[in-house]
């Protein structure tokens, strides 16, 4: 318990607030809490200890000791795994707690890699840099469910995004593997959400599977022109109605990183779309099959999740965010016929998030929404004047407008919650 | 989770992360004590792998053939069988897209393209890994070498084992010294 809880406690007691009794026993419990829970400085710095030793053996081993005999390396080649493993195993024989699992399952981790890298370097093994990844990947992924590492599954989902990426945007192929990978560590995850859905450690892995699946959706389309705006928003939108599924929905915005992604992503995606340019008829193509069939997944599963939403009651009241990713793609179909129509319905669209935004944000009071509807606003009018032809004078009004709409829209809200307050 | 499992499992993930660097030792060393060695003429370039350290790209001089019959289909993979020339170096005496039921020796090589009935291949074994500091005077050196090459001066080769579908690169010379100390050399 805190220095400050005490002294509220020992002001409370003074107070007749309560009683010295409730005092000792509110005081007990949180001293039996930090008995309980494992000391989670002491599992960090392991963990980041773990990994700087193994990036570290990586980075001497890489040096090339040419001095040294075929036999002595090939022995040094294994010496890191074998001090990785006896850690292991032995946190998991004596059944060690968390900082133990966690510190050897980092050191570990990177002694498989160091391991067939100095194996690949001795003699000379020619092998891509995807097929390096995919058996480093391989080897180290029982650590996940074995140690019950968290450190373990973020490394394999960062390693298996960085595959992903290797063999999507550098080689050109398909990374179908990082599905695979992908679903590896799901049933982690799902068993994280069931028992331990409000510790930080689920709260980051938001984050890290939302930013994995988004930065590697381009390794596996054709990345034809303009079709990949199509396939991003449709991701964004997957990851802003997950975000509003009712598990994430009350959560706090710092923890539900789908929504937050979804909405930035989807934000920013309109903004770019928003340019003339952009709807240039010589990038205004289809895409590949295998876009196509990728936009016709995550269709299904956009519309899968808004039935759940639906028959959970959670589309009412109505908010358009969560429809944006569909409407693009109507907006996109039009635009084969005429892409004016296109231009502006996006504009439209991403102005009527913007008031959308406004609009909860002051019925809920909430300022933050509010300021974010007017900053969508804002960004969507700068954006304007890069390509269109208005005067100096109308665009510095508009400014000067918006600008007092920042003040008046929170000086109104302001004033709301003052008389609410008051009633 | 079952003790017992955890245990079983953990004995499994254990073996396998000894058993794919072992094995992939166990292949090369195969290669490199009953392959038979063969010098391929080459001129590298450095780069960097971040996890591997520096290396040298190596471009082979054998990398065509012709003529191959125009009905053959090529796909991934180009069996090229080689023998020893006349010069000490290695050469193709015929190149197929699937192994052929022969005694002599091969190197599976990547498939390039096909043009004239002459098949365009790349050698597998293009890294050499080298201490840090050489790679580059590596690098340089070779160039010279390459550049002012007459009938007199030192070839830069690669002396690789093979065995089967195995080919071990074990080394890269310059004349008859090995890279590392014709590098060291100019250091002194």
């Amino acid at each position: 318990m805190s220095l400050r809880s005490e002294k509220e406690l020992r002001h409370l007691v003074a107070e007749n607030v309560i009683s010295e009794d409730t005092s000792k026993a509110i005081s007990d419990y949180y001293a039996s809490q930090k008995k309980n829970s494992p000391n989670k400085l002491f599992t960090l710095f392991g963990v980041l200890g773990g990994l700087l030793i193994g990036l570290g053996v990586i980075l001497i081993l890489a040096h090339n000791w040419d001095d040294f005999s075929r036999g002595v390396k090939t022995i040094w080649a294994f010496a890191p795994l074998v001090v990785g493993q006896a850690f292991a195993g032995f946190a998991l024989w004596k059944k060690k707690g968390p900082a133990w699992k966690e510190t050897a399952a980092a050191f570990l981790f990177f002694a498989i890699g160091a391991s067939i890298s100095l194996v690949s370097q001795i003699y000379n093994i020619p092998g891509s840099m995807s097929s390096f990844l995919l058996t480093w990947i391989l080897l180290a992924a029982p650590m996940v469910y074995l140690l019950r590492s968290h450190t373990a599954t973020l490394l394999h989902l960062i390693f298996a995004t960085a595959y992903a990426c290797n063999v999507g945007y550098f080689n050109d192929a398909s990374p179908w593997g990082y599905l695979v990978l992908l679903v590896w560590v799901l049933p982690l995850y799902y068993s994280q959400l069931k028992s331990h859905s409000e510790a930080n450690i689920t709260g980051i892995y938001h984050w890290a599977f939302g930013l994995s699946v988004i930065i590697t959706l381009g390794a596996f389309v054709s990345g034809a022109a303009n079709f990949g705006y199509v396939l991003y928003i449709l991701l964004f939108g997957i990851l802003y109605n997950l975000g509003k599924l009712p598990f994430f929905d009350h959560k706090k915005v710092r923890v539900n990183g789908y929504l937050v992604l979804g909405t930035l992503g989807m934000i920013y995606l309109l903004m770019v779309a928003s340019f003339k340019w952009i709807w240039n008829e010589r990038y205004f193509k289809t895409g590949d099959t295998i876009d196509l069939v990728f936009a016709g997944a995550l269709v299904l599963i956009t519309l899968g999740i808004l039935f759940n939403l639906y028959r959970k009651r959670r589309l009412v009241p109505f908010n358009v965010f969560q429809y944006v990713s569909l409407l693009f793609v109507l907006i996109y179909a039009i635009g084969h016929f005429r892409t004016d129509i296109s231009i502006i319905l996006v504009n439209v669209l991403t102005l009527l998030l913007g008031v959308s935004a406004v609009r909860t944000g002051a019925q809920q009071g909430r300022y933050g929404m509010l300021n974010f509807g007017m900053l969508i606003i804002t960004i969507l009018i700068a954006c304007r004047f890069f390509d269109t032809q208005i005067s100096f004078v109308v665009r510095g009004l508009l400014f000067v407008g918006i600008g007092v709409g920042f003040f008046v829209a929170n000086y109104l809200m302001y004033k709301k919650q003052i008389r609410l307050k008051n009633e | 989770m079952n003790k017992l499992v955890v245990i079983f499992g953990f004995l499994v993930m254990v073996g396998a992360q000894w058993f794919v660097p072992a094995n992939m030792i166990y292949q090369q060393e195969g290669a490199l004590v009953e392959g038979t060695p063969y010098k391929f003429k080459t001129r590298p370039v450095d780069p960097s792998d971040p996890f591997r350290g520096k290396y040298i790209v190596l471009n082979y001089e054998l990398s065509s053939f012709a003529p191959v019959d125009s009905t053959l289909q090529f796909n991934e993979y180009v069996y090229v069988y080689i023998e020893e020339g006349e010069d000490g170096f290695a050469k193709a005496t015929e190149v197929s897209p699937y192994p052929l039921d022969t005694e002599q020796d091969f190197v599976k090589a990547e498939y390039q393209y096909s043009y004239n009935q002459r098949v365009n291949f790349n050698l597998p074994f293009d890294r050499f890994y080298m201490e840090e500091s050489k790679a580059r005077p590596a690098e340089d050196a070779v160039r010279d070498v390459n550049r002012n090459r007459d009938s007199l001066s030192p070839v830069c080769y690669a002396l690789v084992y093979v065995k089967e579908d195995v080919a071990v690169l074990e080394n890269v010379f310059i004349g008859e010294t090995s890279i590392q100390e014709f590098v060291e050399g100019l250091e002194e």
